[in-house]
């Protein structure tokens, strides 16, 4: 295959394509497997200064007094910063709520949940900086904890910011389409509860930056694994209080975020402030205990009430969900999490209209941020087990039901009652594969042969979405008077061909899990038929004004692509110009493949290679055509391909996440109802996120986020005790599953490609942990149907499950003795 | 998660080690495979002044069997005691139980004294150990003595060893040839993890299918592994039969007075105690009756 001109997206297949949608080799693999990837951990500029922390040992606490003294006195103590202290010297952190709610790395003169910073300090190496933690004395006035959400929207609870009117810090219920007259022509409305505990990321490296400042030049440069130094460097800048055109931020290889690393403030703050008193380097870099108690980027923690109405035929109508919301003690990124879910709120269903009702209430616990799924997670929860509940009480099978009320491949682009656009689908040919995928008549046979032998298995089935592209709109449009306008949260890209031909790129975002430098190589060499192995990618930092909004939201792959076609294209334009100027042919008839232009049609032309064009381009400048200028550079910004504004009245939202995947996952279970305990045996999917870009990062995301949503479904847990401390601050308390605990995972993909993106590709970073904890709740419920159990609580921990079947039982033995 | 400031002392012999054990009391440790101790000093749960490292005094690594007992040294590595064809002979339920112990390059590294020294309430060896009605060999610059092994745990991490005493090696009586049944079973939340409730079982059977001697220990429901005596006493002269082991579950369950963690309340280890204690003697129950008393 040698056509390399631009594909016409609509038609997109991975079969067109030379390198799109081929496993060649992942560019960022050597340097990582080899260890010599750069982490924050690996900057070491000279006379660093290393930084630790003081936590918190309080929920709630006055801070009454700070004493220092002694930890300053400690030999190899430069400096030490209370909250107080460090304010003089950085601002509050970054906040993209419309409230007053302000957050400073370092606490000052209330603690707001354990584990919080209440003073930092400065020191030669991390072992001295933690002795002179041990040396700060700090007097507090313990307040009373607000742990538990419910109790913190009462008006009379203590409050957790003063500058609030109480603690649900946002309430918003909105409706969208005839709700009300849906529900009253429905014949029956299936209800049921919803309650997920919160999880967090987890990533193997923690956060942290290492900032240096220069009070000669009032300049800083920092070195850090968050992911917005292209995104919202001003707001860095303005944390530090500093020039936004004397700061520099580098990126570093990333050890893994799954959310969690997108704007990492906090340790930016607290080495900043640090560095800007002492005038040397400093590196804070949160270690295990303070990433899991205070990384900023903890998960929902939602109680849902759900009701779907429907037909007698299982025809659903509409949707109403209620929804509180923990956020812990801040609200950095408003109640951006409720955005995502109103991506697909819907799910994959024709349903005309919608009530949502959110509360975000403020608790004193860490709080949230970005966690892959990031709220949707838990919409394709409450979601799944209405459908799941309303199939069961209609007594239709689990997969008929979606079938019935899919949204039909012809409907596409669908307009969802909220506003938010699915651009392409076909739903029932991922089920149907699914369920041949999954063999499951061979299953059902398999329950029913082990059930007489005691032993119970389940087969769970979920068909969810997964929004990708993101638009980080989704922070503030539910708010009515909105403090932003929208973004189109944008990819930049910078290309250049040297004079031997040579292909460099330069990306703005950092070296995340998803793979930019492969993807980028990927798309560049398709769009000038040369092998990814021989373009060069590079990192931008903060000064290179790229804009990139980095990874998030499944966006990257499908944005970086559209950056990369956009700056090649400008340059294989420019190329083919030159060569058909030199061969004195017209434009249109120059062909590029394998790296030589020739005029189309005739294979035998000797034609010019690349490096020719390239050095015309370069140096010769009269033998080209009139009015070209010398040079082969190109610099991309790709926007978001379709996006548009919430209406005034806000009962539109836009379409803000509209390059939207789907898959169909059916995990095969066995329960043992005495213990609790919940063994994998094997699990299927089928997913579909339009082009496949590469087959083995694909892979990797959808296994990887399979992996996690297990642990969603069965382990993983913040829990607080009635005082509000972190009672799983370490992986002991604190489980997720190793590959003991994931089964074998067979995987297919559908390819229904998107009619808006490059290439027509989908984002794939996310849909595994969307949808496999309410697959594996599916499942649970199914093993355990002669005991009549419904599954509505996550993770179903051992204990949690033996308490359900308890119920159950309770239930059934009340309901024979007539009760 | 970096250690308080602390000396390091690695001497080659026992007797140094109990010279600094002497001098340094409470504020000494002992260093064997370091798998619990060095993550409880790097979050500052323990901050010892002095660290002994018994590593380098050789003799402490061998198993050896004396009159119908098993030795196991205070340097023998969990893994060695689980693969060692002496202690799968004479006491097979220790080696079940061993082979539970988290992972095995942790196993590689920590040892089946260390573990039982370090007493935390779940751990398997512990529970094996007071099953097998073991004994701790207690040394110190006053002499030595010997603990049994019921005596050993006083509560979650605490022993009966005194502050200058190490505990230097660890005896297993062999089980009785013949009709002898044994069994470790354990719930665990995930694989390699400590357990929720874990049951170490031994059965002796006579020639009519009648229990003659029981014993049941119950790990990680309370706070130090306990024998459910109770639940011995009442399954012996009984045959083997399903309801019997339902019942001496249920007996166990109601013996231990349970303690609650992260991992499970206080009903759901009662819950547990009684579940497993019922299919761990029926385990035993049924390799008894085959006769032999391997795993």
């Amino acid at each position: 295959m040698t056509d390399t001109t631009t594909t016409d997206p609509a038609a997109a297949t991975g079969e067109g394509f030379r390198w799109i949608g081929k496993p060649v080799k992942r560019k960022e693999d050597p340097k990582l497997v080899t260890g010599r990837a750069t982490y924050v951990g690996d900057v070491n500029p000279p006379g660093m200064l290393h930084a630790a922390i003081l936590a918190s040992p309080h929920a709630h606490a006055r801070i009454v007094s700070i004493d220092t003294s002694r930890a300053k006195a400690l030999p190899g103590v430069v400096a030490v910063l209370t909250g107080a202290e460090a304010a003089e010297v950085v601002g509050p952190m970054t906040a993209f709520c419309a409230e007053p709610v302000p957050q400073h790395a370092i606490a000052v003169e209330k603690t707001r949940y354990w584990g919080e910073a209440v003073a930092a300090v400065a020191a030669v190496d991390r072992y001295v900086a933690e002795d002179a933690c041990r040396l700060i004395d700090v007097e507090y006035e313990v307040l009373d904890p607000l742990v538990d959400m419910v109790e913190a929207m009462d008006p009379a609870a203590v409050k957790v910011h003063d500058t609030l009117e109480g603690n649900v810090v946002f309430h918003a219920d909105k409706s969208y389409g005839e709700v009300d007259a849906d529900f009253a022509r429905a014949d029956r409305v299936i209800r049921t509860h919803a309650r997920w505990h919160r999880m967090g990321a987890q990533p193997i490296e923690t956060a942290g930056a290492v900032c240096s400042w220069d009070p000669f030049t009032a300049s800083m440069t920092i070195w850090s694994n968050s992911s917005f130094y292209n995104f919202l460097p001003w707001s860095f800048a303005s944390m530090l209080g500093i020039s936004t055109s004397r700061m520099r931020m580098i990126p570093c290889a990333v050890g893994g975020s799954f959310g969690s690393k997108h704007l990492l403030n906090k340790v930016i703050a607290i080495s900043g402030a640090l560095t800007k008193v002492t005038g040397k380097p400093v590196r804070y870099l949160e270690d295990r205990l303070e990433n899991i108690a205070a990384n900023d980027n903890v998960g929902c923690d939602r109680i849902y009430d759900g009701e779907l109405a429907i037909t007698d035929d299982g025809e659903f109508l509409s949707l109403k969900l209620h929804c509180i919301d923990d956020y812990g003690a801040y609200f950095q990124f408003g109640p951006g999490q409720h955005g995502c879910a109103l991506a697909q709120p819907v799910g994959p269903y024709r349903i005309n209209s919608l009530q949502y009702e959110v509360s975000a209430v403020l608790t004193n616990k860490v709080q949230q941020g970005f966690f892959r799924g990031a709220g949707a997670d838990h919409g394709n929860f409450i979601l799944e087990r209405l459908v799941d509940a309303a199939a069961d009480e209609l007594g239709i099978d689990r997969a008929e039901i979606r079938r019935r009320n899919f949204i039909q491949p012809d409907q596409f682009p669908y307009k969802i009652p909220s506003g938010n656009v699915y651009d392409s689908g076909d739903y029932e040919g991922v089920l149907d594969r699914a369920l041949t995928l999954a063999d499951v008549e061979y299953w059902r046979a398999e329950q029913k042969r082990l059930r007489a032998e005691g032993r119970y298995i389940g087969i769970g089935l979920a068909t969810c979405q997964e929004r990708t592209a993101y638009n980080a709109t989704e922070w503030w449009f539910l708010y009515d008077n909105p403090p932003l306008p929208a973004t189109s949260t944008p990819e930049s890209i910078k290309i250049d061909i040297d004079a031997f031909g040579g292909v460099r790129a330069e990306l703005g975002c950092p070296v995340w899990g998803n793979s930019p430098q492969t993807v980028a190589s990927q798309v560049i060499a398709e769009e000038f038929g040369i092998d990814p192995a021989d373009v060069s990618i590079e990192h931008n930092d903060s000064t290179s004004g790229a804009i990139s909004a980095g990874p998030g939201g499944s966006r990257l792959t499908v944005m970086l692509s559209g950056a990369a076609r956009g700056a090649a294209g400008q340059l294989r334009e420019k190329m083919i110009r030159i060569a058909a100027h030199a061969m004195e042919v017209s434009p249109e008839d120059v062909e590029l493949s394998d790296g030589v232009f020739r005029p189309r049609g005739v294979p035998t032309h000797t034609g010019l290679t690349f490096a020719d064009v390239a050095m015309k381009a370069h140096l010769f400048k009269q033998t080209n055509p009139e009015g070209e200028s010398s040079g082969l550079v190109a610099t991309y910004t790709y926007d978001h391909p379709l996006a548009s504004m919430p209406t005034e009245d806000r009962k539109d939202t836009g379409a803000f996440y509209p390059i939207v995947s789907h898959a169909c996952h059916i995990p095969i279970v066995e329960v043992d109802p005495e213990s609790g305990l919940v063994t994998m045996l094997k699990y299927y999917a089928v997913n579909d996120c339009g082009t496949v870009m590469h087959p083995k990062l694909v892979e990797g995301q959808v296994i990887g986020g399979i992996a996690q949503g297990i642990g969603a479904a069965l382990m993983e847990e913040y829990r607080y005790d009635e005082q509000g401390a972190l009672i799983s601050g370490s992986f002991r308390e604190y489980l997720m599953p190793s590959s003991h605990e994931v089964p074998e995972i067979v995987l297919e993909h559908q390819e229904t490609p998107s009619p808006v993106t490059p290439y027509g590709v989908k984002g794939a970073g996310e849909g595994g942990r969307l949808i496999a904890p309410t697959a594996i709740a599916a499942a649970v419920d199914d093993a355990l149907k002669p005991f009549g159990v419904w599954i509505d609580e996550l993770p179903m921990t051992p204990e949690r499950l033996v308490e359900v079947i308890a119920r159950a039982e309770d239930r059934a033995e009340d309901e024979e003795s007539g009760r | 998660m970096k250690p308080a400031v602390f000396s390091y002392q690695s001497p080659r012999t026992l007797d140094e080690v109990f010279g600094e054990l002497a001098e340094h009391g409470s504020d000494a440790r002992v260093l064997a495979g370091g798998q619990s101790l060095i993550r409880l000093m790097n979050a500052r749960t323990e901050t010892p002044g002095v660290l002994v490292d018994i590593n380098r005094i050789p003799g402490l690594d061998e198993v050896t069997v004396e009159d119908g007992v098993v030795r196991i040294g205070a340097l023998v590595r969990q893994r060695t005691s689980e693969v060692s064809p002496v202690i799968r002979e004479h006491t097979p339920v220790f080696s079940e139980a061993g082979a539970e112990v988290a992972h095995v390059s942790v196993r590689e590294r920590g040892t089946v004294v260390g573990s039982i020294a370090f007493a935390d309430p779940c751990a398997e060896l512990p529970t094996a150990l007071v099953a097998l009605d073991g004994e701790i060999v207690a040394r110190s610059t006053r002499g030595e003595r010997v603990i049994p092994a019921e005596q050993m745990f006083l509560g979650p991490y605490r022993t009966a060893l005194a502050e200058d005493e190490m505990a230097v090696e660890a005896r297993l009586p062999a089980l009785p040839t013949g009709r002898t049944g044994s069994a470790f079973l354990e719930i665990t939340r995930r694989h390699g993890e400590l357990p929720v409730c874990g049951v170490a079982s031994i059965l002796r059977l006579d020639d009519d299918g009648q229990i003659t001697e029981a014993r049941i220990s119950v790990g990680a429901v309370g706070d130090r592994p306990q024998r459910a005596r109770a639940a011995e006493s009442a399954l012996l002269g009984r045959t083997t039969d399903p309801e019997v082991w339902r019942e001496a579950g249920e007996l166990a369950a109601r013996e231990i007075e349970p303690r609650p963690t992260v991992h499970g309340s206080s009903a759901y280890r009662r819950h547990l105690a009684s579940v497993v204690t019922r299919r761990s003697l029926s385990r035993a129950a049924a390799r008894a009756l085959e006769g032999a008393h391997h795993v």
